[in-house]
């Protein structure tokens, strides 16, 4: 829960602070109006005051997190709440599904070493159809196949993973980000996602060997040797060399960035001189045009089409909807079309 | 007008958030309420003003009407009783104030009448066997002779008759409750 004081409550509710006070202290008890004010409050459902279950604490990693702790715990709020709801639309639809991602082939965290990463992100690469440039499907393969839900948050932070008894595997990712780096985000937290019980059954904090690994992962799943191999073969002029502009497009080919890139190469040419050169290159992306980054739609593409289904078989209702899209009441109202006109029959085609 | 004069004045009547949004955009609420005893949760009250702030010509605001809207607040109790009735895949995910709605409908012997635009109400109120006491804003409206002929779909019977007729069949199939 965010801890809110009483004061914060009472404006965020509108709820007078005596009021809170006597139901804290069991003097009196709230209508379920007020209940369902604190609610919106605290980001949970009404029933969640209405039940007796024990608050089952969650596991979420962080990349980069805030020194504020509300901050934290807002944002987790938020992130639980989005997957809360992506999991009650599809319990409502009927939808519920138990993806099954990769594992890999180590169960003791001390064994993980780089070269397992490496070649775990192989095994994903390959398990995954991912090609030549694994980014172009990367996101697509894992929301719709693998059923990972994602979500595009502007916040205090780069990064958030989970794997939850209650929905699953989830991540949380930065709209603030760049679009390269959301990527390198995502295959970072994928790592972290796929190999949750190896390391969390130890901590349930990430250490500093855990988030190299991921990194080394995230490197090579973004960035596959035969694939980089290929394009600095096409690239590389009769010293020897290639120039900053041709790795700057081929970067942008695999939507990392500049500086992930040149770490890349260098490891699979084993240079000695990474970081000489990516200082360089931090200067040439200084001194160049930006790159464009396209912003991130919020909600995954399933979960708005579980929500829009949901509420034309009236399983969800317009406040609801309104709700988990994000979007008025006014916008809302928008989605209710007249269906009157198609019959069962006119909403299907024969295949056999 | 004198037409609507004569008529008995309509009791038992809830009013969801969605049409008391579209009587004010109407102009029709002041006539409405005095052809009918509206009564109304008190998050549905919230709703409502909440949701007029995102239209341009209308504002809500139910307080200097609480000599004729009699705002109701739910016990806690009572809604989560009656939302328990529900399992978790049929359980219609509809707006606490309308939970609340629900939960005060079916704990009362009266017979109330719930007017919504919102197909899960109508689903719900047909799995829960009280289909007859749902009301589109169209058949409200004619009722108490303010009929209106461009409603949109989901104030319309045939919207109700949609919705009702997906909790019937629910219904029918011993689907809904836990």
């Amino acid at each position: 829960m965010i801890d809110y004081t009483l004061k914060e409550v009472s404006e965020k509710s509108g709820i007078g602070e005596s009021s809170i006070s006597e139901f804290e202290n069991s003097k009196r008890e709230p209508k379920f109006s007020q209940l369902s004010r604190l609610a919106e409050v605290y980001r949970k459902k009404v029933e969640f005051f209405l039940t007796d279950k024990p608050i089952i604490e969650r596991v979420m990693l962080w990349r980069d997190k805030p020194e504020s702790m509300k901050e934290m715990k807002n944002t987790q709020e938020k992130f639980y709440q989005l997957c809360e709801q992506y999991r009650d639309l599809e319990i409502l639809m009927n939808e519920v599904k138990v993806p099954e991602l990769p594992c890999p082939d180590v169960t003791d965290p001390e064994k993980f070493d780089y070269d397992r990463a490496e070649l775990f992100a192989k095994k994903v690469q390959e398990k995954f159809r991912l090609g030549d440039i694994p980014i172009a499907s990367l996101k697509q393969m894992l929301e719709e196949i693998y059923y990972v839900k994602i979500f595009y948050v502007d916040f205090l932070g780069s990064a958030i993973s989970t794997v939850s008894q209650e929905f699953g595997p989830a991540i949380l990712l930065n709209t603030r980000n760049k679009q390269w780096r959301r990527s390198y985000d995502l295959a970072h937290e994928l790592f972290h996602i796929l190999t949750w019980d190896v390391f969390r059954a130890k901590s349930e904090i990430e250490s500093e060997p855990e988030n190299k690994l991921a990194n080394a992962f995230a490197s090579r799943l973004l960035m596959p040797e035969e694939s980089i191999r290929d394009r600095v073969k096409a690239s590389i002029n009769d010293k020897g060399q290639i120039e900053l502009d041709r790795l700057d497009d081929i970067a942008r080919e695999f939507d990392v960035s500049l500086v992930a890139l040149i770490y890349r190469i260098a490891d699979i040419y084993r240079l000695k001189e990474a970081e000489k050169y990516a200082k360089i290159a931090e200067q040439y992306v200084k001194t160049t045009k930006p790159r464009i980054s396209h912003e991130p739609s919020r909600l995954p593409e399933r979960y708005c089409d579980l929500a829009m289904r949901a509420l034309r078989e009236g399983k969800l209702s317009l406040t609801q909807f309104a709700k988990y899209m994000d979007i008025s009441y006014k916008k809302a109202e928008e989605y209710l079309t007249d269906e009157e006109g198609l019959t069962d029959g006119e909403t299907a085609i024969s295949i056999a | 007008m004198r037409r609507v004069s004569r008529m008995e004045k309509l009791q038992f009547l809830l009013l969801d958030a969605g049409p008391i949004i579209k009587l004010f955009s109407l102009s029709i609420w002041d006539s409405f309420i005095k052809n009918c005893d509206v009564t109304v949760s008190q998050i549905v009250a919230d709703q409502a003003k909440y949701a007029s702030q995102e239209f341009e010509d209308i504002r809500i605001d139910l307080e200097p009407y609480k000599q004729n809207v009699k705002i109701i607040d739910v016990d806690p109790v009572t809604v989560g009783s009656f939302y328990d009735k529900f399992n978790l895949q049929y359980k219609a995910d509809i707006h606490p104030g309308e939970k609340e709605t629900l939960a005060f409908l079916c704990s009362r012997t009266e017979n109330w009448q719930l007017c919504s635009a919102d197909g899960a109400v109508f689903r719900a109120l047909a799995i829960l066997g009280r289909a007859q006491q749902g009301i589109s804003l169209e058949e409200l409206l004619n009722k108490i002779g303010l009929s209106r002929r461009d409603l949109e779909w989901k104030y319309t019977r045939k919207f109700r008759e949609k919705y009702t007729h997906m909790g019937q069949m629910d219904s029918i199939q011993d689907k809904g409750f836990s």
